[in-house]
């Protein structure tokens, strides 16, 4: 199995006897090229086009980080896996404002149903103090199907997803406190967090539309253009409480994590190198994390969850079978 | 339909009509899974690195590609197991089968098996010149349509690189 | 499957050999390299090991393992270099 590799050292890659090569000053550090599925570069690395061409031949996708660890983009080879017929499908079930509205739906569907499981887990272990939002999520879900058009279920989106994160002081144990979930830039640790968190899961889930026919920039609950790959954070709502979460809370509660992994700067924090690579370990850690999948009848990893997720869309867009969301079941 | 448009049919698609259907429907609509699959990956290696020294893949009409041609008018295939036996058979039927509707007849088939080292001849016979021409007709119409053949779990699918499409 | 491999062969062949096993695995010490691969790409090594060497006067030592828990790794004095995908 390929793996993702991840830079966080400074120097120049190169393409080297049909391989990949990152010189420094500490060296010569060779990645063999047949062993990446995807790069991560959070270092700061100079490349020429041969070695971007030489990704483009071996189909391997590259997420590029800041200094300050915000994602800034991603380099998406040339599409390797083309169906007309299935674009074609996609492109149809987007531009039928009925078929649209289901599909979204059922993310928001999945995706409230797997934050729920998430609080549930936790409710016991808190003495019950996530009971009251547990309810008003629940409250909140039974609304989904109502709703009238894109706006209004983004609305109930909105309000399920702030009720939600009202709930990470009380799973956090009150060690990393947030009132309110800001972005661009995070305000705090916790956001900080949340917002490492979903871009790493935007660029896993652009990973792995790559690795099928699906088109990565027709979505049906974000506007496709709202990001240049849409359909990346379409699916991503379904996997954010399965896997940024959960690896969130498990590196604050276990004390993994703490104010020294951040850098105070202004009025805004962020994940110094120690930081991201504690959290990028987790998160490793948790994609590939397996469990039995009852279809398959075979031990599946979570990332391989998002591959099957990205099947069942294209059943879906091809009229072949409908799309029901991975709802946690374990 | 016309015989032109059944001999739009390339070998493969041949091979996975008598594999299976649905697969063939997949395969045909764009929506391939070979690049999941380490047997389809050990396959194109075994093959490239069986009889290096002949022409290899000579690809006819841009609609079939055979294996290799010796001097003599024969179809060589490689093979990794004997496990789809009818389906490579009526793969290079097929082959003989459209050499033969272009005016070039008397060729033979021969199958290898590179890893056990057996080799199986195949011959075109009026029977299976039927059973071909109704296979191209079948083949035809799945192309054609906008739904697969329905979903049946059966002992092979667990190996098929389009397993975990089918049920995920 | 973990795999792992260890070479002595002819001077003249030992740089090919090194960047040819360098496009698959993980260089961890001379002539010995480390990594996970499937059945087909170990396949693949083979065959692209048998086109550079000499069979008469080389010699390649291919150990696996179904997975890589099955093999204990212990490191005494320098770990030249490190298998882990954190660069």
């Amino acid at each position: 199995m390929k793996r993702n590799y991840y830079i966080f050292s400074n120097g120049r890659i190169k393409r080297k006897d049909n391989t990949i090569c990152l010189e420094n000053e500490k060296g010569k550090k060779y990645i063999p090229i047949n062993d990446i599925e995807a790069l991560y570069i959070f270092g700061e690395v100079d490349f020429n086009s041969k070695v971007l061409n030489f990704f483009g031949q071996n189909n391997i996708t590259v997420h590029i980080f800041n200094y300050y660890g915000f994602y800034t983009s991603s380099i998406y080879p040339r599409e390797h896996l083309l169906s007309g017929y299935s674009l074609v499908n996609q492109v149809k079930k987007y531009l039928d404002p009925v078929e649209r509205i289901k599909l979204a739906r059922e993310t928001i569907n999945t995706a409230s149903y797997n934050i729920l499981k998430n609080l549930k887990y936790y409710n016991p272990r808190r003495n019950e103090k996530l009971e009251d939002i547990i309810l008003k999520i629940e409250k909140e879900r039974k609304k989904i199907p109502y709703t009238n058009g894109i706006q209004d279920l983004m609305g109930t989106e909105g309000r399920i997803r702030d009720l939600y994160y009202s709930g990470f002081s009380i799973i956090t144990m009150g060690k990393f406190k947030m009132k309110k979930r800001v972005k661009r830039p995070p305000d705090n640790p916790m956001n900080t967090l949340i917002s490492f968190g979903n871009s790493l899961m935007y660029t896993t889930v652009l990973s792995e539309i790559y690795r099928t026919q699906l088109n990565p920039t027709i979505s049906y609950l974000h506007e496709p253009g709202e990001r240049r790959f849409s359909l990346s954070l379409d699916i991503s709502e379904v996997f954010k409480p399965i896997i940024t979460d959960r690896t969130i809370f498990k590196l604050i509660n276990e004390g993994m994590i703490d104010q020294n992994h951040f850098t105070k700067e202004l009025n805004f924090c962020h994940l110094n190198e120690k930081g991201r690579k504690v959290f990028m370990q987790q998160y490793e850690d948790k994609l590939n994390t397996v469990i039995k999948h009852k279809e398959l009848e075979r031990q599946v990893s979570y990332r391989r969850l998002i591959r099957l997720e990205c099947y069942k869309l294209i059943k879906h867009i091809n009229d072949i079978e409908n799309y029901e969301g991975l709802k946690m079941w374990w | 339909m016309s015989l032109s448009d059944a001999m739009h049919a390339t070998g493969v698609e041949v091979n996975y009509y008598f594999i299976c259907k649905r697969k063939l429907w997949y395969f045909t609509h764009g929506i391939t899974m070979e690049h999941n699959s380490t047997r389809v990956e050990i396959g194109k290696e075994v093959h490239k690195n069986s009889f290096k020294r002949k022409n290899k893949e000579i690809m006819i009409d841009n609609q079939i590609c055979l294996d290799f041609i010796d001097k003599e008018l024969i179809i060589n295939e490689t093979k990794l197991t004997k496990a789809m036996n009818d389906a490579t058979r009526y793969q290079i039927l097929y082959y003989i089968y459209y050499l033969e509707n272009k005016g070039i007849k008397q060729v033979k088939g021969i199958v290898h098996y590179p890893k056990s080292k057996k080799r199986e001849i195949i011959e075109l016979d009026g029977e299976e010149r039927q059973v071909l021409d109704k296979v191209l007709k079948f083949i035809y119409a799945i192309k054609k349509s906008n739904s697969p053949p329905s979903l049946e779990k059966k002992r092979k699918c667990k190996k098929c690189s389009y397993y975990e499409l089918c049920f995920s | 499957m973990y795999i792992l491999i260890v070479y002595d062969v002819g001077e003249k062949r030992v740089q090919k050999v090194l960047k040819f096993i360098r496009k698959h695995l993980i260089w961890i010490q001379n002539s010995v390299f480390e990594g996970n691969v499937t059945k087909a790409e170990l396949l693949k090594i083979k065959n692209g090991l048998k086109e550079i060497v000499d069979q008469k006067e080389d010699s390649i030592i291919f150990f696996t393992a179904r997975n890589e828990r099955w093999i204990k790794k212990e490191i005494m004095g320098r770990e030249k270099n490190a298998t882990d995908n954190f660069i």
